[in-house]
C-alpha cells in the first residue's frame, strides 16, 4: 500500500512508512509541542513532491503562521492558507455578524502580509459549516483551474473550530459530518487538537483515523518532547513513546530512542480502573463480613473488635486506601470466621462466604 | 459449541468466558480508541462466516472501504461478511429535506465494496438516526436470519443519531430491540482514556472490556470480563496482543492463583 510520508522520517519509520491516503488524523499534544510545526512540515513534504496543500488556519493569522515557520527555510511558496481566524466581534447591535463562508480568503503563502484587519461593516464569524463551505470551494476551484486536487490538507485547529461554533450535542454531529466531508475529498487531513481532558471523549480522537500525540514535559529546567502513535487502523506501528526535537530544520524523531518514562503520568493510566476494581472487591468482602457480623450478634457472641476493623477498612476505602482496606478486611474475615465455627461446634458450619480473590494482571 | 455457547473467535476470550457467549444476546465490547474493539468484533463475525453463518457489520464510524481496506493487514478471509453502510453523509444546513437511510438500504458483502469512499450525492443526503437504522435492521432481520451482528460503535450511534432523541431512554430502547430480535450482537463502546464508563455500558448482558496502558515498552493491552449475565466467567485481566492473525490472549492455565 503507498503511504504518504509525513514529512518527518522517524515518524514515517514509527507508523510503518508513513500515513494511510486520503484519510483523517489527529495531531495532539499541549500548547507548544510542536503540531503546528509537524503540521506545516507534513505540507511542505507534499510540496516537494508536487502535491498541492492547503493549510486551514483558525488559531493563528495567517502572517503569524508564515512568520514562525520561516526560519525552518522550507519553501511554502505555493502553499495555500486559508484564512479562517474570526473576525473582532462588533459589538453593534443592528450589525449583525456574518458567516465566513461568504467572503473567502485564500491566497498563496507568499502573497501572506500583514494581519487582516476586521471589516468596519460586518464582522466575520467563524462556523463549522462556514469553514466546510469555503473549503469546498476552494477545492473544487482548484480543481476546475489548475485539473490538480487538494493532496494534504491541515485544520490548525479542530479545537478552535469546535469552539468558535455552537457547543453542545450538535457540535458531536457537526464534526462528524465535518470529517465524512473530509474523507470524501480524498485527501490526507491533519488535524490539529489540543486534548483538553483526557476524561471526555472528543468526537474527533474516536473518529480520526490514528492519532499522533506529542508530549512534553520538564525535566529539571530542560524541555523533554516526546511523541508517540496512539492509534492507527490498517496498519502496524511503533507503540513506544520516542524523543522528538524541534531543531532548525523542524521536528526531528529519534525512531530508535528511548524515553525514560518519569513522573509515572503515562504509567498511571488505567490506574483509576484498577482502584475501581479494587474497591468492589474490598466492598464484596466487608460485605461478607457484616453478614457474619449480624449472625454473632444474634448468636449473642462479642464481636466489638471485629466490627472497629470494619470501620477502619471503611475508613480507608474513603481515604482510597484500598490495599490496607484489604488486608484489614481480609483479616477481620478470617478472625470472625473462625469464632463463629467455634460457636458452632457440633452442627456443620454454613459455608463461609469466599473472599474473592484480589485482583491483578495474571501473566 | 460448549453448553451451547458460541466462540468469539479468540480462543483465550473463549476460555475467559467460561466456552464462550451464550447466543442471541447483546454483549457490549468497551475500551478506549485504539485498543482493538473493531478487530475483536471482525473475529467475531469471522468465527461465524467460517462456520457457515450469516453475519452482519453496521459501520457507523467508519466508511466500509476503508474497513475493507483495515482488514487487508490481516490473514483472514472476510468475503463472506455483510457490511451495512450506517455512516452519515454530509449534513446539509440548506432546508432540503435529508433522506433518512430507508428500508432500501441493503448491506453489501465484504468483496463487492468499492475501493473509494461512497460520495454524498447533490440534491440528497442520507442521514442515520436511530429510528431509521432500527427500522432497517428490524427489516434486514424479518427477511434473512442473522446470527451475528456487530454494531459499530453504539457511541458514534449516541452521538450523531440521536439528535432530537433522549439519549439514554433511546440508547435503552435500541438495546431492548436487539435482545428481543434474538440475534447474537455486538456492540462496541468507546471509552475515553481516563474515567468512568458511560451509561450504556451497564445494559448488556455481557461487557467485554479492553484496556490499554502504556509503559516503557510500548502500548500494553489487556483484556477482562466486567460482566457476564447467565454465566460464570474468569475474574481477571488478561493481557493480549495484535498479530497478523488478529487478537491472540495469554491466558494462564486454569487452576492457578493469580499473580497480584
Amino acid at each position: 500500500m503507498d503511504r504518504v510520508s509525513t514529512g518527518v522520517p522517524g515518524l514515517d519509520a514509527m507508523l510503518g512508512g508513513g500515513l494511510i491516503p486520503a484519510r483523517p488524523y489527529v495531531v495532539s499534544g499541549p500548547t507548544g509541542a510542536g503540531k503546528t510545526i509537524l503540521a506545516m512540515q507534513f505540507l511542505a513534504a507534499g510540496l516537494a513532491k508536487g502535491e498541492a496543500g492547503l493549510m486551514v488556519t483558525l488559531d493563528e493569522p495567517p502572517n503569524e503562521v508564515k512568520a514562525n515557520v520561516v526560519a525552518f527555510g522550507w519553501n511554502l511558496d505555493r502553499l495555500k492558507i486559508l484564512d479562517a481566524t474570526p473576525d473582532i466581534k462588533a459589538h453593534k447591535r443592528q450589525r449583525s455578524v456574518i458567516d465566513v463562508g461568504t467572503t473567502m480568503d485564500v491566497r498563496d503563502m507568499d502573497q501572506v502580509g500583514e494581519i487582516r484587519q476586521s471589516s468596519q461593516i460586518r464582522a466575520m464569524e467563524v462556523s463549522i459549516h462556514g469553514v466546510q463551505k469555503m473549503l469546498k470551494q476552494e477545492f473544487f476551484q482548484r480543481q476546475e483551474r489548475t485539473r490538480e486536487k487538494y493532496k494534504r490538507i491541515v485544520v490548525d485547529s479542530i479545537t478552535a473550530l469546535k469552539m468558535f461554533s455552537m457547543g453542545g450535542e450538535d457540535s458531536r454531529i457537526m464534526i462528524q459530518s465535518f470529517m465524512r466531508f473530509l474523507s470524501e475529498l480524498e485527501a490526507t487531513t491533519l488535524l490539529v487538537s489540543e486534548r483538553l481532558n483526557p476524561k471526555i471523549l472528543e468526537t474527533e480522537f474516536f473518529l480520526c483515523r490514528g492519532e499522533i500525540r506529542f508530549h512534553k514535559s520538564l525535566d529539571g529546567n530542560v524541555i523533554r518532547r516526546a511523541v508517540s502513535i496512539e492509534k492507527f487502523r490498517g496498519s502496524r506501528f511503533d507503540d513506544r513513546v520516542r524523543p522528538m526535537s524541534i531543531t532548525n530544520s523542524g521536528v526531528s524523531v529519534d525512531a530508535q530512542g528511548v524515553v525514560a518514562m518519569t513522573g509515572g503520568r503515562l504509567a498511571a493510566l488505567g490506574q483509576e480502573y484498577l482502584e475501581q476494581r479494587m474497591g468492589e472487591e474490598v466492598t464484596t468482602v466487608i460485605e461478607s463480613v457484616l453478614k457474619m457480623v449480624e449472625d454473632a450478634h444474634r448468636m449473642r457472641m462479642a464481636v466489638t473488635d471485629i466490627e472497629h476493623a470494619i470501620s477502619r477498612a471503611m475508613l480507608q476505602i474513603q481515604r482510597r486506601n484500598y490495599q490496607k482496606a484489604m488486608k484489614a478486611a481480609l483479616h477481620a474475615q478470617s478472625v470472625i470466621r473462625e469464632r463463629l465455627e467455634k460457636a458452632r461446634q457440633g452442627p456443620p458450619p454454613p459455608p463461609p462466604p469466599a473472599a474473592p480473590p484480589p485482583p491483578g494482571v495474571r501473566r | 459449541m460448549i453448553n451451547g455457547k458460541i466462540h468469539t473467535g479468540i480462543a483465550g476470550l473463549d476460555r475467559m468466558l467460561h466456552g464462550g457467549l451464550v447466543p442471541h444476546r447483546p454483549y457490549i465490547v468497551s475500551g478506549p480508541p485504539g485498543s482493538g474493539k473493531t478487530v475483536l468484533s471482525m473475529q467475531f463475525l469471522l468465527e461465524g462466516v467460517q462456520g457457515g453463518e450469516r453475519c452482519l457489520f453496521v459501520a457507523l464510524e467508519e466508511p466500509p472501504n476503508e474497513i475493507k481496506q483495515n482488514m487487508r493487514a490481516f490473514k483472514w478471509v472476510a468475503d463472506d461478511v455483510e457490511m451495512l453502510d450506517a455512516n452519515s453523509d454530509i449534513r446539509r444546513f440548506e432546508p432540503t429535506p435529508v433522506i433518512e437511510i430507508s428500508t432500501e438500504v441493503e448491506p453489501a458483502r465484504l468483496r463487492d465494496i468499492d475501493d473509494r469512499i461512497r460520495k454524498t450525492p447533490d440534491f440528497e443526503s442520507h442521514e442515520v438516526t436511530v429510528h431509521s437504522l432500527q427500522q432497517l435492521l428490524k427489516t434486514l432481520f424479518i427477511k434473512r436470519r442473522y446470527d451475528r451482528v456487530v454494531i459499530d460503535s453504539i457511541t458514534a450511534l449516541k452521538y450523531f443519531c440521536m439528535r432530537e432523541f433522549e439519549e439514554s431512554l433511546t440508547t435503552q430502547s435500541f438495546m431492548r430491540f436487539l435482545a428481543e430480535s434474538r440475534v447474537t450482537t455486538v456492540l462496541t463502546v468507546e471509552l475515553p482514556e481516563e474515567g468512568v464508563a458511560p451509561p450504556e455500558a451497564f445494559l448488556a448482558r455481557g461487557e467485554i472490556r479492553l484496556h490499554k496502558l502504556r509503559d516503557e515498552s510500548g502500548i500494553r493491552r489487556f483484556i477482562s470480563i466486567e460482566k457476564y449475565k447467565g454465566s460464570s466467567h474468569d475474574e481477571f485481566v488478561y493481557p493480549f496482543e495484535i498479530h497478523s492473525s488478529g487478537i491472540a490472549v495469554q491466558v494462564a492455565e486454569a487452576g492457578k492463583g493469580p499473580a497480584a
